[in-house]
């Protein structure tokens, strides 16, 4: 019962992220902050959003 | 109300989640290279710290004890911490624009940052009553931008100074931090 009582438990937490993500997403970004960029430069983890590699053109 | 002050003080100065328990790195190199960006920083990650202790020691307490599941509590927070980011985000995008060209930038980058998740875990781990938890969720992300600022103006002072090539970039940056680090560990002292 318990093992059900955490599964369920988890399915919430990952149904509320999932929605407050999607909600996130469709919120439109106030004016003037199309282009926000972080100044972050620090590590090398290619996968963050904020590295400057992701908004690097092709090439550059 | 001596051990409140105490507290506050270890977490801000003495304990201090950068330069004592090396945790939140990657802000603290990243976004330290201007006052501004650490200033947004900073005050983005004491806005979500104290939001998300809040409601972390809430749901342990109110949720996951009497339900018998306390080994959910990493999960459970890192889902939290993520699901009140994204809340925080969509929030301050839609009733406050000013503040989000200020901190919202920042706010996706907090969700990994692991300070959030520490402050959480060690609330739970040393059963903290809840002023003592609100001091703590205070006092260390107070302590994280005090440092972040602290830092962001050396290293602007160190844009404009004559370094060796080979220390130049986060070299010379790792070298303040260790400096910053050993001055820090002098105020043990004063608890």
């Amino acid at each position: 019962m318990r093992y059900i009582l955490a599964a369920l438990f988890f399915g919430i937490l990952v149904l509320v992220y999932i929605g407050l993500y999607l909600m996130n997403k469709k919120t439109p970004l106030p004016e003037g902050c199309e282009d926000l960029k972080a100044d972050c430069e620090g590590c090398h983890d290619f996968s963050c959003t904020h590295h400057p590699s992701h908004y690097m053109e092709k090439g550059e | 109300m001596s051990e409140l002050v105490t507290l506050l003080v270890t977490s801000v100065l003495i304990n201090n989640v950068i330069l004592n328990q090396f945790l939140g790195m990657c802000p603290f190199m990243g976004v330290s290279k201007k006052k501004s960006s650490a200033l947004g920083m900073g005050v983005a990650v004491v806005f979500v710290i104290v939001v998300a202790a809040i409601v972390t020691y809430g749901l342990y307490y109110l949720v996951l004890v009497p339900l018998g599941l306390e080994f959910m509590e990493l999960i459970t927070f890192i889902l939290v911490i993520a699901s009140l980011v994204q809340l925080t985000e969509m929030f301050i995008k839609k009733y406050s624009p000013s503040l989000y060209k200020s901190l919202g930038v920042y706010l996706p980058l907090i969700t990994t940052n692991c300070v959030v998740l520490n402050v959480c875990l060690v609330n739970i781990t040393n059963t903290y009553d809840f002023s003592h938890m609100l001091v703590y969720s205070v006092g260390t992300p107070l302590g994280f931008a005090l440092v972040l600022y602290i830092f962001s103006t050396i290293r602007e002072r160190l844009e404009l100074s004559n370094v060796p090539k080979a220390f130049r970039g986060n070299g010379i940056a790792l070298i303040c931090a260790a400096i910053m680090s050993m001055a820090f560990s002098g105020l043990a002292g004063i608890v």
